[in-house]
């Protein structure tokens, strides 16, 4: 049957091709996700300095943006694996309850049951990257849809932590915490780690053939499919992988505070995939980027930091980042909208 | 004196720069079937859907019912305004009854605002035994054939009584005897004062049924005349115009060594999203040949390419390449195989729109740019190698593929299979919706690919292009293989009866 979509363009381009290629590339006027949220950022901090004078007496110190990046460790090491489930078009809601329970059931084994820290940790890892397993085998091989297998995982892991750790470990052994509040240059080591983190992750999701594939999966799975791509293997790698990101994140908060929280990872999940959608990701999957996912959970944090300063009350900042994350995105979709895309 | 039911005077429509329709006129009188063609592109269903509402046209008039306006606001108030259009994709609603597609937004109620089913029943049969009497009135419409589901959009357009009904390409899915009584019922609109737009690409249809045609080329008039006073080849005269290069024969009657040789390939029996529909299909293709797929929609030749392709669970059959039996369970295997297929709907499962036509290039050869680290620049190198081989028309290979023009996509989409090189390639009706243009270009892209030594399997339904460009046709038919033609014994006719069965 002949195709007579609603909306043809008539191809007359193919005919005056030669004339196409002499014309000069015009640079690309769209704004990247990223580079726009930087800018705004930046705005932001400028309106707060020239707004509120005295406040910033306390927001522009060291030791508040350390302060701010030490806090968005947690958060900052979790959407950098969201970023990889978004890029490939897909997300994952329990990763906040796996973090919760890996960094408990690590502090258990440390505490409870005597075990070696290096052995705990390594245990508390392979546990994550076992969860983040079982959730890619459900949505890729079993084909449940993605948010309610991990909604479902959210449960089952968040019950699993409060019933090992009941309302938190305390008193983790100091070889413990003292890799979690080492310091370099002001700044602790869940902040270098994340750091070091980003890199790698920006690295290989721009520059290396396995994570250019995810770009493809999250553009067009039917059409990565025919490409050739093991689009199962890919996403239970990513679940894997995610879940992994997601344990480490909760060993590490625990090493910092000494504690093994049961409930560290209540929200997180959502605040996860806000900070990447912030920082260029897209729900239909295929787009996005490492930085961009730590600008976003800079942005956020950022924000909430300038909130606390000036006192705002809390059930405001609610509110307030809720508006910032529609107009962020609003915006990007007009000046998209307006480029014709 | 006819009475015209409606005019249209010098439409103009652009999209996104592009202009689709350049001035046309186009008009409809009462108790006539007028018939509208031209080639894919030529702005048939951009003007039909302006008529219906659907777009609205940036300089022009329209007359109808006696008052002359620029637009109908809305696809609704041209619905109530008395023109019906019953569009080529489908509109249905799947999950629902029959009838309740009828009705949509319609449907008899009862004092207290409640749909009243009796009455809902009751209509709906009425209209569908005009149309299509086997189907039932609370059948799922998501269950029927695609066939049937047409049938169901036919009855819906005449159950809102309008006075313009508006067919774009009705017959495509429809067997013979089904075609024979939408005919009917067009002939009862007519006989009822109804002015009948039909546009088709089947003029053998236009002959029988039309009392006028207008032909419309590159957006352009070209001619509104009665039928009587026209014939086939003016039609295409006026429809093609220009001398389109014709593809040169190839004088060549024997070809090289089998390449591709597939025998009885069949479905399993299994219930479920893949009906059973393959029967015992063999064919061959051989080094340098072009083996050209031609039936009818549902004769089942794309889902033989994707079994083939390794995507449709494979019942049994066996497949050799070059002279080595392959299984394939996957695409990556038919690729590693070496087997190439271009899918059917390029923007639904072949191009990534959103990412580059550099990267839609490379997206089936990855590990030729790198194992490890990703070699950008070669990957540029390469696309822009073949941007200017195959002439893609984009400002440069960065620029993403969803911007492109239909033709363009479709050789960015052949440029992926290319690089991938494979002994066969299987290309799925791979000039849907690109201009005469690019669709010579695309003709010689293939013919030079397989003279390279490749077999190109092509699967299409547009039967010149099957003719033009194939060396030998295998027809299919309700997944069967009706026949085989050589290219000096096939012709429209030949094929046309291997692939209708000749019984309807």
């Amino acid at each position: 049957m002949q195709m007579n979509s609603p909306t043809p363009l008539p191809d007359q381009q193919s005919t005056i091709s030669n004339q196409q290629s002499s014309i000069k590339p015009r640079r690309r006027l769209t704004l990247s996700r990223e580079l726009g949220l930087l800018l705004l950022l930046i705005l932001i901090v400028i309106l707060f300095r020239v707004l509120f004078p005295t406040s910033w007496n306390y927001f522009a110190t060291f030791d508040n943006f350390s302060s701010v990046v030490r806090n968005m460790a947690f958060e900052g090491i979790l959407a950098l694996g969201m970023m990889l489930m978004l890029v490939g078009g897909t997300f994952d809601l329990s990763v906040g309850a796996t973090a919760s329970m890996v960094g408990v059931v690590t502090g258990w084994l440390m505490k409870k049951a005597g075990w070696p820290v290096p052995v705990a940790v390594t245990a508390g890892l392979a546990l994550a990257a076992f969860s983040g397993f079982i959730n890619g085998f459900v949505v890729a091989k079993v084909r449940v849809n993605a948010l309610i297998t991990t909604l479902g995982t959210m449960g089952i892991f968040s019950g699993i932590a409060l019933l090992v750790g009941g309302p938190g470990i305390t008193f983790l052994p100091p070889e413990f915490s003292r890799l979690g509040q080492a310091q370099f240059l002001g700044l602790q080591a869940p902040v270098w780690l994340m750091i070091a983190l980003g890199a790698v992750g920006h690295y290989c999701l721009a520059h290396t053939r396995f994570f250019r594939q995810f770009y493809y999966v999250g553009s067009n799975p039917k059409a990565a499919f025919l490409s050739g791509l093991n689009v199962e293997r890919l996403q239970i790698f990513s679940f894997t992988l995610m879940g992994l990101l997601a344990g480490l994140a909760g060993i590490v908060y625990a090493a910092r505070v000494a504690t093994a929280s049961s409930t560290v990872g209540v929200g997180k999940e959502l605040g996860a995939i806000t900070a990447c959608i912030l920082g260029g990701a897209s729900l239909q999957g295929g787009r996005g980027t490492a930085w961009g996912a730590l600008l976003g959970v800079l942005f956020v944090a950022l924000i909430q930091n300038m909130l606390l300063i000036k006192q705002v009350r809390p059930e405001w900042q609610g509110i307030i980042l809720g508006l910032v994350l529609v107009f962020a995105v609003a915006v990007d979709a007009i000046l998209n909208r307006k480029q014709g895309r | 004196m006819p009475v015209s039911l409606l005019q249209m005077r010098a439409i103009r429509k652009s999209f996104g720069g592009v202009e689709v329709l350049k001035g046309v006129d186009f008009d409809v009188r009462s108790g006539e079937v007028h018939a509208l063609c031209g080639e894919n592109g030529a702005g048939k269903t951009t003007l039909m859907n302006i008529i219906a509402g659907v777009h609205s046209p940036d300089a022009g008039e329209i007359v109808f019912g006696g008052s002359s306006f620029a637009r109908f606001p809305s696809a609704h108030a041209a619905q109530r305004a008395g023109i019906s259009i019953v569009f080529q994709e489908r509109s249905l609603f799947g999950p629902l009854t029959v009838a309740e597609n009828i009705f949509a937004g319609r449907q008899p109620v009862t004092a207290w605002g409640m749909i009243n089913r009796r009455q809902l029943h009751t209509n709906a049969q009425a209209m569908l035994k005009e149309v299509a009497p086997d189907v039932a009135v609370d059948a799922t419409v998501g269950d029927l054939s695609p066939a049937q589901q047409q049938m169901v959009e036919i009855a819906k357009a005449l159950s809102l009584d309008a006075r313009v009904v508006i067919f774009d390409e009705p017959t495509a899915a429809l067997t013979g005897a089904e075609t024979a009584r939408l005919f009917a019922v067009i002939r009862q609109l007519r006989a009822r004062g109804v002015g009948v737009v039909y546009i088709s690409h089947r003029l053998e249809e236009i002959f029988t049924l039309a009392d006028r045609v207008t032909v419309l080329k590159d957006g352009a008039w070209r001619g509104t005349v009665p039928v009587p006073e026209t014939n086939t080849d003016d039609l295409i005269r006026r429809m093609v115009g220009r001398d389109v290069e014709k593809l040169q024969a190839s004088a060549k009657d024997s070809f090289g060594r089998v390449l591709f040789d597939v025998k009885n390939l069949s479905d399993a029996d299994t219930k479920g999203a893949h009906a059973a529909l393959l029967k015992n299909v063999s064919f061959h293709a051989c080094a340098g040949e072009i083996v050209g797929f031609a039936g009818l929609a549902g004769a089942g030749r794309t889902e033989m390419a994707l079994a083939l392709f390794g995507v449709r669970p494979r019942g049994s059959g066996e497949v050799t390449l070059d002279g080595q039996r392959v299984t394939i369970r996957s695409p990556a295997d038919a690729i590693a195989a070496g087997l190439g297929y271009v899918s059917e709907d390029r923007k639904e499962s072949g191009l990534f729109l959103d990412m580059s036509v550099q990267r839609n290039i490379s997206a089936a050869r990855l590990e030729r740019f790198g194992k490890w680290i990703f070699r950008d620049g070669e990957e540029s190198a390469v696309a822009q190698e073949f941007r200017e081989k195959l002439r893609v028309a984009c400002r440069d290979v960065d620029q993403d593929t969803g911007h492109l023009s239909g033709g363009n996509q479709q050789k960015v989409l052949i440029a992926r299979w290319l690089l991938v090189n494979p002994r066969v390639l299987i290309v799925d009706e791979p000039t849907r919706g690109v201009d005469v243009g690019a669709k010579a270009e695309v003709h010689q892209l293939l013919r030079d690919f397989a003279r390279q030594g490749h077999a190109v399997v092509i699967i299409s339904s547009e039967l010149p292009e099957i003719l033009t460009v194939s060396d030998r046709i295998y027809v299919m038919r309700a997944g069967q293989i009706t026949g085989e033609l050589r290219r000096t014994e096939a012709s429209e006719e030949t094929v046309m009866r291997l692939a209708a069965g000749g019984s309807d």
